[in-house]
């Protein structure tokens, strides 16, 4: 149990930062929702009256700024990647809807006579 | 009889077609593990029905084939995203090896390159004690061997980097081999996938194409455009054409400037290919680029430091009384004609510390005033607007910058092929239900990620401001 008064044992923001970047390159959706509430508790830590060790998060700070320009760049990456994954299903959607018959080998034809 | 011959007829084609579609399934399992081969799903066609006096019956279902489970908008991402990782893996380890080489060893007893910054205070300092002691031999023999240990070490910084760059070149002329081969296969795989199945998936045919252009794209960036029948066009990203269906253009070589240009035909497309992707957009990148800018600064450097040096000297008086003079003068460094090639060109060429001309001009030879105005040059900008230390500092934390920025861009790009090949895999799978998850996963895994990075960008500013504060009370 945390006293009152005691901070929390927070990762370092770059060791933060970098495994942001290695979790969303792998689409580790369970880790980064965990990260994602490791952020919200630092950040409620970081509240007016909860400021100690100020010198030392602006350290911290300073030296993640680098793995914050990787994360950044490996997050506009997977935006790109993501409007080409929704792109392809419309076009799927569209195509079962259609009936092409190309999308995924669905060419698959249902018989009107139900007997086979 | 009639209706039980079809019966017979009925079931022993649905047999044939179990048949076939369990040959799919076979084929499937035996080359799960063949890289590049693409699950097959049967493809079924209904017959049609007989009629039998005014009655219809079905006669079930004929297979007709299979298909590849591919998606070529994504495969065609993915081979984007893998020009670009290639092309900044190999500029990255090339700069990696230039950045090393401006890396102080601290564990080396001899002077490197790495130790051009502290040679630079070295030889300024050594007219200092000479200004304290003009006439002193050792004084003067320590200017000169100051000078020599700079000079090796600016000169060996060139020549590596010119090896380097020969390197590169030859990395980058071995490419064309691979990328003429491929694109031969590509163009062969074009005519049959065409001859054979030009309005559908030609399964292996296809796969084996998609095996040639994802290695073509770690090599060389290129531009994909299906065609009629099942054909395809490649180009290089800046539309030089490699591919036209069942014809191929070689990419050939030759030597400019003494470097390896690449050509379609008669035009030299080797900037083009610089910026293009691939391993060898990264080695021309690294090799025109790159190198090139770290020599000239290098060049810079040696060209200012020996003209300003040479230019004091031959003004002051030596040892022996002597002046210099246009016809003979007195130089410490070779002179240098031009800035290009000054730093591998740069040496020593006082042999007598004795001419070393601490004096100035009708002080007598026991004068200081010139070394004094030699050691002063360490702190004036003679090189380009910059003192010689701040410019080799700003040479060297440039190339960091660089570097980082590369090493930046190859992780996300990395990261970003990592992703496409997870959800190619999911693509590839058995069903649509692991499929629809995988899209899930990605959906998520970027929500939270953005929630992530908004937080941390907000905890990163507080924190930077909450440093502020403190240092300023």
């Amino acid at each position: 149990m945390e006293e009152p008064g005691e901070r929390r044992a927070h990762p370092e923001l770059k060791k933060l930062v970098a495994e942001a970047s290695r979790a969303l390159a792998r689409l580790d959706a369970d880790r980064l929702e965990e990260l994602a509430l490791s952020c919200q508790a630092l950040n409620r830590d970081l509240a007016p009256g909860q400021r100690r060790d100020s010198a030392e998060l602006a350290r911290q700070a300073r030296e993640a700024q680098g793995d914050m320009a990787v994360f950044a760049r490996v997050l506009e990456a997977t935006r790109a990647n993501l409007h080409v994954m929704s792109r392809l299903r419309e076009l799927r959607a569209g195509r079962l809807e259609y009936g092409e018959g190309q999308a995924r080998g669905w060419t698959r034809t249902e018989s009107g006579h139900g007997d086979n | 009889m009639g209706t039980i011959n079809s019966a017979f007829s009925l079931m022993s084609q649905a047999l044939d077609a179990d048949q076939a579609a369990l040959n799919i399934v076979a084929n499937n399992v035996a080359n799960a593990s063949t890289t590049g081969y693409t699950e097959e799903t049967p493809n079924w066609q209904e017959n049609q029905p007989v009629e039998i006096d005014g009655v219809s019956y079905g006669t079930g279902a004929t297979e007709t084939g299979a298909t590849s489970v591919r998606d070529k908008v994504l495969e065609q991402r993915l081979d984007q995203q893998q020009q670009l990782a290639s092309a900044s893996s190999a500029r990255l380890t090339a700069l990696d090896s230039v950045q090393a080489l401006f890396t102080p060893d601290s564990g080396s007893s001899s002077s490197t390159a790495g130790d051009i910054g502290s040679d630079l205070t070295s030889f300024f300092s050594s007219f200092s004690s000479l200004e304290a002691n003009p006439t002193d031999n050792s004084d003067r023999q320590a200017v000169l061997s100051s000078a020599k240990t700079l000079v090796g070490d600016i000169s060996n910084a060139a020549d590596s980097l010119n090896s380097q760059r020969s390197a590169l070149d030859q990395e980058a002329a071995g490419v064309t081999s691979q990328v003429n081969s491929l694109t031969n296969a590509i163009a062969q795989l074009n005519l049959q996938i065409q001859s054979t199945s030009p309005n559908s998936d030609a399964g292996t045919l296809e796969d084996q194409r998609q095996q040639d252009l994802s290695q073509l794209s770690k090599l060389v960036g290129i531009n994909q455009i299906t065609t009629e029948n099942n054909g395809l066009e490649i180009t290089t990203t800046s539309g030089q054409l490699l591919v036209a269906d069942g014809s191929s253009s070689q990419l050939t070589t030759g030597t400019v400037d003494g470097m390896t240009h690449f050509f379609v035909g008669t035009t030299d497309i080797t900037s083009k290919l610089a910026s293009g992707g691939g391993e060898l957009g990264g080695y021309l990148t690294a090799r025109d680029q790159d190198i090139p800018d770290v020599l000239n600064s290098l060049d810079q450097l040696a060209y200012s430091v020996s003209t300003s040096v040479n230019a004091l000297n031959n003004t002051g008086t030596d040892l022996d009384g002597v002046t210099g003079t246009v016809a003979d003068p007195l130089y410490i460094f070779n002179e240098p004609a031009a800035v290009a090639g000054s730093a591998s060109a740069m040496s020593v060429v006082m042999t007598d510390p004795n001419q070393i001309a601490a004096a100035g001009t009708g002080d007598g030879t026991g004068d200081n005033s010139n070394a004094s105005a030699m050691a002063n040059l360490a702190s004036q900008a003679i090189v380009n607007g910059q003192t010689p230390t701040d410019y080799y500092s700003n040479l060297v934390s440039t190339l960091g910058s660089t570097v980082s920025q590369v090493q930046t861009e190859n992780t996300a790009q990395n990261a970003s092929v990592t992703q496409l090949q997870t959800q190619n895999d999911a693509l590839s799978s058995v069903n649509l239900n692991d499929e629809a998850s995988s899209m899930t996963t990605l959906e998520r895994s970027y929500q939270a990620a953005s929630q992530v990075f908004t937080m941390l960008n907000t905890i990163m500013a507080s924190a930077l401001n909450l440093g502020d504060q403190t240092a300023v009370s």
